[in-house]
This record gives C-alpha cells, structure tokens and sequence, in this order.
C-alpha cells in the first residue's frame, strides 16, 4: 500500500508501545470530550474563592515572593510554595460536593 | 448493587480527579501571582519596599546634624541641587499698571494695584450680580453663591473678591 495519503491502520504498523487505554484514561477523554471536566473546574474554582482558599494561597505566594524577590521568583516555585497547603486546606464540604459529581458521571460514563 | 471493589474504585478514581482538577487550579493561581510579580502589578509590595527606602533614608537625614537650620539660612538647596535666595530678585513690569516691580513684591503690589485702586473693590457689583444671575439660573454654581447672597457688605466683598481673583486669574481685567 502506498504510505502516503493514507493513514497506517493504527496499533499494528507501529511499535505496540501503547498498550489499551486505562479506565482512567479512558474516563479522562470522556470527561474532557464531553464537557464535563471544564464545568467541574469551573464549579471548583469558584467555590475556592468563594470560600477564600484562593486569597489564602495568594497570600502564600505573595510572602514568598517579598521574601525571595519579585524578580527572582519562578512559576515552578510558587507551585511547590502552594501546592502542600494548597491541597490539605479545601474545605471538606467543597471537596465532598465535586467528589459527588464525579461520581456521578462515573457511573454514567461506565455504563 | 455495586460491589465493594467497584466502589473502591470509583473512590480511587474520583479522588484522582479532583486531584488533577484541583492541580490545575493551583498552577493557575501560581501562574497569577507570577505575572503579578513580575510586571509589577502588585501596588502594595512596592510601595512597602518604598516606604521602607524613604523612611530610611529620611531617618538618615535627620540624624544627620548638617542638615539641619534650613528653614534659617538664606540659601537653600532644592532637589536639583540649585540654591535660591529667599527673596526673588528679577524686576519685570506689572501687567496691570505697568509700573516695574521686584518680583518677590509682586503680590503684595498686586493686591493694593488691582484690589483697592482707588477705592475699595469697585467690581463688586459686578461679580455679584453675575454669580446671583447663575444662582437664579439654578445652574450649581461653587461657592460664590452663599456668598453673593449675604447681606453684609463685608462678607460681599471678600466673597467676590474670591471671585473677582478667579476671573482675573482666568485673564480678564477690569479696570478697578
């Protein structure tokens, strides 16, 4: 056949380095091809600065940044700053509610 | 319904999830305070920094003894390093009279030169009338009106001198 237009079927011509997508994976495609995973960020964006994690964390980078320099910070920096507090600071409530959706849509999706 | 293992799974994967979200909105957030950073955009840290500096450095100067008496000698030294005698000296023409005044009497000349004249504030009548006609229009006019409407002479003529020093100022003179 000839190589040129046509697209090689896909896992046979190359190394079958991929193996099958995982489930996580695979919900992953669905959660972003659907929509769904935007309108989780969202929802989750705006209950952390309704409840103000997102201040404290500015509030976090902004002392780093007094401390080391304005000029001398980087976005990798700030992200390991932020990133433990960060992560144990949501309010149990917040996490409990998009917890819930994305189970939700698991079930959908699997099914 | 749903067994233990596919519900230990569907906890596994949501918590990988919302890990991944929450991530995500943690890099955004680095993200912004980056760029607030470095471009500057935060007012307060600089004008801590600056505050700092100044308060520094004016500590500095007060400590510092030579410095001091400058309200007393005549020959003060500016920001640019220029000094002034405390009395102007340059000599020009008033535009009024068109008499040559020092300059560092100019406004006590201008005062006897367009304010008294010959008699006292003649202009006002004029003035008066003019900020009462604009009150009456009851178009909001600045402070000129309460003024304009008192009753006593006195208030009258420092009221309008008020005015009378606005109009001259927007340069139009009038013979006293």
């Amino acid at each position: 056949m000839r190589p040129s237009v046509n697209r090689p079927p896909t896992p046979d011509v190359q190394e079958n380095q991929e193996k099958e997508p995982t489930l996580q994976e695979t919900i992953n495609i669905k959660l972003i091809e659907s929509g769904e995973k935007e309108r989780l960020m969202e929802l989750l964006r705006e209950r952390l600065v309704e409840c103000g994690w997102k201040d404290e964390m500015k509030a976090i980078c902004r002392a780093f940044i007094k401390k080391k320099g304005r000029n001398n910070v980087t976005v990798d920096d700030l992200v390991h700053v932020i990133t433990p507090k960060g992560r144990a600071s949501v309010p149990d409530s917040i996490k409990a509610e998009l917890l819930q959706r994305i189970r939700k849509f698991l079930v959908s999706a699997a099914l | 319904m749903s067994l233990p293992n596919e519900d230990n799974m569907a906890s596994q994967l949501s918590s990988h999830f919302f890990g991944d979200l929450l991530d995500s909105i943690i890099v955004d957030v680095a993200s912004e305070c980056h760029r607030i950073a470095r471009l500057g955009l935060d007012r307060n840290l600089e004008d801590e920094e600056e505050e700092l500096r100044l308060s520094a450095q004016a500590r500095v100067r007060v400590a510092d003894p030579s410095n001091s008496g400058e309200a007393n000698s005549k020959y003060v030294v500016d920001i640019f390093g220029q000094s002034h005698p405390s009395v102007a000296s340059e000599v020009f023409e008033c535009m009024n009279c068109g008499r040559s005044i020092v300059a560092g009497r100019f406004a006590p000349h201008l005062e006897k030169c367009m304010g008294k004249g010959r008699k006292a504030r003649p202009k006002v009548t004029r003035s008066s009338t003019a900020a009462q006609n604009r009150y009456s229009r009851g178009s909001p006019v600045s402070a000129y009106s309460p003024y304009s409407n008192s009753t006593s002479s006195n208030r009258l003529s420092n009221g309008t001198s008020g005015v009378a020093g606005e109009e001259y100022s927007n340069g139009t003179f009038q013979e006293p």
